[in-house]
């Protein structure tokens, strides 16, 4: 009995600890108002995109030949059917946009995720090995670089045939180049500071001492390189569909729609524009969580954080009380 | 330095010719040329013909040891689609996109350096917000909408600029511009990332302590540190630039060169141009690796050349 | 003397420095192609950029007035059937090569020899595969031999441009070409533009315009821009959307006829009654007007236009009836099947989304169609697969020669390079219309060709589109149904 309360506790305890900490992260969110926003965004854009079918006022794939290029809701000719207008097949722009949030998150993430993983293993392996670790892998990566990145894309489509996953993988050979030259310099010139060099003479395994002191320096880097690569991933995505190796029809995404639109631009501004701004908010809410989440993680930043909003809160209650003082209260 | 030098050079050759021999079997493999440049109506027998006379129809080996052969003379052959030789082609296309990403990237590098900067130094004030705001819809935009919309605006509404073309040196502004702003974007929030962990070391309040200038050390040491990624960033976007964008900037300002010749080589499935293109690419893309590998020492002594 | 009639003195002095300003301007014009020529030797390459600056430069022995018709050219007269296989050409006289070298039996000869010539690999040996041979009669006449009777020889000669034999075999032949034309060329500068000059020996009627100048600008919304900016006078290619955004617009009907090729034998489509189905199915109209604004016309239930030959006058579209589409599927048996469709992308105007609009439209009478948008080279090779044929292929023929032989031998024909039957009655029809030398009976061949075809639904026709220029203010000209854009029949007006 005594055994099962135990255990209940322990785990019991674990549990509340996890709570408390999320409530603790909630707070933090809240405080800061702009990652408060960023994550919210993401969550919302999350939300489109799992619950599509719900929230599309119509199928995205419907057509209505004699309904094109009706301009959004406040121009002119615009009605409620179709909120954001219609494109040049009579489609509903609104449920592409909700639909085509699939396609882009997925392989925005995605592409970025595998990429970004494989060349920062890539740069490390390179990096912390040295020797001749690193000038295979530093050839490779200029052999990749200086090969044509369309032909690439024509191979594997050949063997593949057209799909998402053809563009994942497309997009994620050609791109991990970068995160590995990174890592690659980081790694190096991190390698040769006293305290990485303290580590390894305490005895510090490999693995360890990669974790704990190398990569902590590279997060900054790495993050920001991430956001943008994930904009120009989702374009990327477009001009690959655009030509047919890529996602078919019915399926859609934004890259592929502002593609779509180009020839329309002059006629309707909103085919490219509301994809485009999609995109747009996308890379904003996962830039403002990035820079909310380098701010938690760094104490020194939290500090600074802190002292600012100390300083604007004492600031403000002075100024009441000035303004009371002279209000003669 | 010489010696590492020449064991780069060494390693490039090896990148080249990995890289030429690649694209010469994948594209054998995968493509048909003739296909693509006999009218659609032409007959199975026309094709046939058509492939013998190109000598496409021999085996692989066979045509690579021809190739081989070739270029021991520097002679890639005649490109398949404009019948003359590959190499003038690229040299006559290569400068011109040379000229646009010097322009374009160079501006941009320059420029983003004070703005990233001057962001960095109060991280979350007004300014700050407004460069990443700005910088976040610069690299998210199409680069063909920007294109478009500047033709419309600078040479169609205001007849300040020409629409497209080269000729003089009004031509390549809009073109730059476009190949340049997503860059100057990308690059202000790279320096800006950079320059606020620097910023937030230890080394820099003890230089504002010991009374060193602010200037010196924001320019001078917080800079250098916050080179690397920067300057790795700044390479990849060279590269891309000549590689990538110009494909598209070159399309919508018709700008003869290379990005826009190398598409069209692999939609026509022209094996030799592209084998041009790719071994000039090639060159080009070890030689600023060489390049970066050489700052990076520059910028951080304690990286010691291998 | 008064102020005023100073001043009117001083005008009326102006005035021829003012007017030849303007007559200067008047005289030249400036087109933006949508590509570059990748060689200016008329005979060797498939490439509409190369015949846009070459139509001016080169002349054949045939031409096309320009609803169509045709009429000698540099010939005296229409070829004449001596035997048959083999045709008679008189020339006419006194016409010079841009470089004085005589236009002669010697040029024609010449000029056949070399572009048939299986060394020389020209990409056109296709329009000129029946060509066998030629031989000089005299200095004015030349016989021209083909393997079988050959009833289009007279068109066959309207695409081959005569060269001179001399200036033909200099290197530089294919960057600085000499013709016989109305206009010569002057300079070439690789990337930015090509100019040519009116030629003032030409022997027939000047042209009133003086000056050329090409550029070459790929993106339609650019070429657009730079008409309107006013840096060119004509525009081709221009997409239905800009045409309420130039000065001028002028269209024809073309020569592309976008249309799906349905597999007759294997897959869902070999019934002939779901085939009818998915050609009642689609609107043919609404894609007219609401995909191509209206600059396409319905396809009268065959790969032809009215001017063609072999069109036939008593064949129509599918109508548009979904109610008679879904009733037929039941028929057969067929309410949602799959109907796989193949298309491509960016190669030909609106491609992709004719075929999204297709698909649509089939899905709305209860087939379930699976679009497959592929690359270029990619879709090549399943269009040209032999052993496997998917169910519906799009394709977009254009046909040059005007004449039904070459699509219907490439598609309509059983064993053709894009077709999906195995019809031998059809393919019999076609073989001998091919050697039919009285015109009558040849016509007849091909009408009953087209109707065997539609009554078999063999293909989906959709849509003969229209070629649609922009032209500035100043440019006055009426398009050509042979999409050739020939400039001495351009005028300026101020």
């Amino acid at each position: 009995m005594a055994e099962a309360t135990n255990i209940e506790k322990m785990l019991g305890g674990r549990w509340l600890d996890w709570l408390q900490g999320l409530r603790n992260l909630g707070q933090e969110l809240w405080r800061d108002k702009t990652g408060f926003t960023g994550v919210v965004l993401i969550g919302v854009l999350l939300f489109m995109a799992v619950a599509a079918p719900l929230i599309a006022p119509h199928d995205p794939s419907t057509q209505d030949l004699r309904a094109r290029l009706r301009p959004p809701v406040w121009e002119e000719k615009g009605t409620w059917k179709h909120v954001l207008g219609t494109d040049h097949l009579g489609r509903d722009v609104l449920s592409r946009v909700i639909y085509g949030s699939r396609v882009s998150l997925l392989v925005g993430t995605a592409v970025v995720f595998v990429a970004g993983t494989f060349g920062v293993v890539m740069g490390l392996l390179a990096g912390y090995r040295g020797g001749r670790t690193d000038s295979y892998v530093m050839r490779w990566i200029d052999t990749q670089v200086a090969f044509p990145g369309l032909l690439l894309a024509l191979i594997i489509l050949a063997v593949i045939g057209p799909s998402m996953i053809t563009v994942i993988i497309v997009l994620s050979l050609n791109g991990w180049m970068v995160y590995g030259r990174m890592t690659r310099g980081a790694v190096l010139s991190v390698r040769q500071t006293p305290y990485v060099e303290a580590a390894e003479i305490l005895g510090c395994k490999g693995k360890r001492v990669i974790f704990r002191h190398i990569l902590p320096n590279l997060t900054s880097p790495l993050l920001t390189l991430a956001i943008l690569e994930f904009a120009r991933i989702v374009l990327a995505e477009a001009a690959l569909s655009f030509l047919g190796l890529g996602i078919q029809p019915p399926a859609t995404s934004w890259g592929l729609d502002v593609a779509n639109g180009k020839n329309y631009m002059f006629r309707a501004w909103w085919l490219v524009t509301m994809p485009g701004i999609a995109i747009a908010i996308t890379v904003l809410a996962i830039n403002l969580v990035a820079s909310w989440m380098r701010l938690i993680s760094d104490p020194q930043e939290r500090e600074k954080q802190f002292a600012r909003q100390t300083t604007v809160r004492r600031r403000r209650q002075s100024r009441r009380l000035v303004s009371r003082e002279e209000a003669g209260v | 330095m010489g010696r590492y030098l020449l064991k780069r050079m060494w390693h490039g050759v090896i990148v080249i010719f990995g890289v030429t021999l690649l694209v010469f079997v994948v594209t054998r493999l995968v493509g048909d040329p003739v296909k693509v440049m006999l009218p659609l109506e032409a007959t199975l027998e026309q094709r046939a013909a058509f492939e013998k006379q190109l000598g496409l129809d021999r085996s692989i080996p066979l045509q690579f040891l021809d190739f081989v052969g070739d270029v021991a003379h520097l002679d890639f052959g005649d490109s398949l689609w404009q019948h003359r030789p590959a190499m003038e082609i690229v040299f006559e296309k290569l400068p011109l996109t040379i000229q646009l990403t010097i322009v374009g990237i160079g501006l941009a590098f320059f420029l983003s350096i004070p703005l990233g900067i001057i962001a960095a130094l109060r991280p979350g004030g007004i300014v700050d917000r407004t460069t990443v705001f700005f910088s976040l819809i610069g690299f998210s935009i199409p680069q063909f909408w920007l294109g478009l919309l500047l033709i419309v605006i600078f040479a169609v509404k205001f007849h300040w600029l020409p629409t497209s073309g080269i000729g003089t040196p009004t031509h390549i502004i809009l073109p730059a511009i476009t190949m340049g702003l997503p860059a100057l974007a990308r690059l202000v929030m790279m320096v800006r990332s950079a320059m606020i962990d620097e910023l937030n070391q230890q080394y820099v309040k003890t230089g504002y302590a010991k009374g060193i200038p602010f200037w010196r050390v924001v320019g001078v040491h917080a800079m250098r540190n916050a080179a690397l990624p920067v300057v790795t960033l700044l390479g990849w976007e060279v590269i891309r630039a000549v590689a990538g964008y110009s494909v598209v900037v070159e399309t919508v300002f018709a700008w003869p060169g290379i990005g826009l010749t190398a598409i069209q080589a692999i939609e026509r499935e022209d094996l030799i141009l592209l084998q041009s293109i790719v071994f000039t690419v090639g060159i080009m893309v070890v030689l600023i690796n060489i390049l970066m590998d050489m700052v990076y020492t520059i910028i951080d002594p304690r990286l010691k050349l291998q | 003397m008064s102020k005023i009639r100073k001043y009117l003195l001083v005008g009326l002095l102006m005035s021829p420095i003012c007017v030849s300003a303007v007559s200067a301007h008047a005289q030249e014009v400036t087109i933006a192609l949508g590509s570059e020529p990748t060689t200016l030797d008329p005979q060797l390459r498939e490439d509409g950029g190369e015949r846009a600056v070459n139509d001016n430069i080169y002349e054949t022995l045939m031409a096309r007035r320009p609803d169509g018709s045709l009429v000698p050219g540099l010939a005296a007269a229409p070829p004449k059937l001596v035997s048959p296989e083999s045709w008679e050409v008189k020339l006419r006289d006194s016409i010079r090569f841009h470089n004085g070298e005589p236009f002669n039996a010697d040029a024609v000869v010449f000029s056949v020899k070399r572009i048939i010539n299986p060394e020389f690999n020209s990409e056109q040996v296709s329009f000129f595969f029946t060509i066998k041979d030629a031989k000089k009669i005299d200095d004015h006449t030349v016989r021209i031999f083909t393997e079988g009777p050959d009833p289009i020889l007279p068109s066959r000669l309207y695409w081959m441009k005569m060269v001179p034999s001399g200036y033909a075999n200099n290197p530089k032949f294919a960057e600085a070409p000499i013709g016989t034309g109305p206009y010569k060329f002057v300079r070439w500068n690789r990337g930015q533009d090509i100019l040519l000059e009116v030629n003032t020996d030409y022997w027939a009627e000047k042209p009133q315009i003086k000056k050329i100048t090409y550029r070459f600008v790929e993106e339609p919304g650019t070429r657009l821009a730079g008409l309107k900016a006013g840096e060119f006078d004509l525009v081709t290619n221009l997409l239905p959307e800009f045409t309420q955004e130039v000065p001028k617009a002028t269209h024809v009907l073309g020569l592309e006829h976008p249309i799906i090729i349905l597999n007759a034998d294997a897959g869902p489509t070999k019934d002939v009654r779901v085939r009818q189905a998915l050609n009642y199915a689609v609107d043919k109209k609404a894609l007219a007007e609401g995909l191509y604004e209206g600059f396409a016309q319905v396809a009268q239930g065959q790969l032809l236009s009215p001017s063609f030959f072999g069109f036939n006058k008593d064949v129509g579209p599918y109508p548009y009836d979904a109610k008679k589409a879904r009733s037929l599927l039941k028929e057969a048996g067929a309410t949602e099947t799959t109907v796989e469709i193949i298309g491509t992308s960016g190669r030909w105007l609106k491609d992709r989304e004719v075929v999204e609009a297709v698909a649509a439209y089939w899905d709305d009478v209860g087939i379930k169609s699976k679009v497959r948008i592929f690359e270029f080279n990619e879709y090549l090779n399943r269009l040209f697969d032999r052993k496997t044929r998917a169910d519906a292929i799009f394709v977009v023929s254009s046909n040059e020669l005007l004449d039904a032989d070459k699509s219907f031998s490439a598609y309509y024909k059983a064993g053709g390079i894009g077709s999906s039957n195995t019809d031998a009655e059809l393919a019999g029809l076609i073989d001998k219309a091919r050697t039919e030398t009285n015109v009558e009976t040849r016509a007849s061949l091909y009408h009953q060709a087209v109707k065997r075809a539609y009554d078999q639904a063999y293909f989906v026709w959709l849509l003969n589109i229209e070629d649609i220029y922009g032209m500035s203010k100043r440019l006055d000209w009426a398009a050509r149904v042979d999409a050739k854009m020939l400039v001495k029949e351009m005028r300026v007006i101020e």
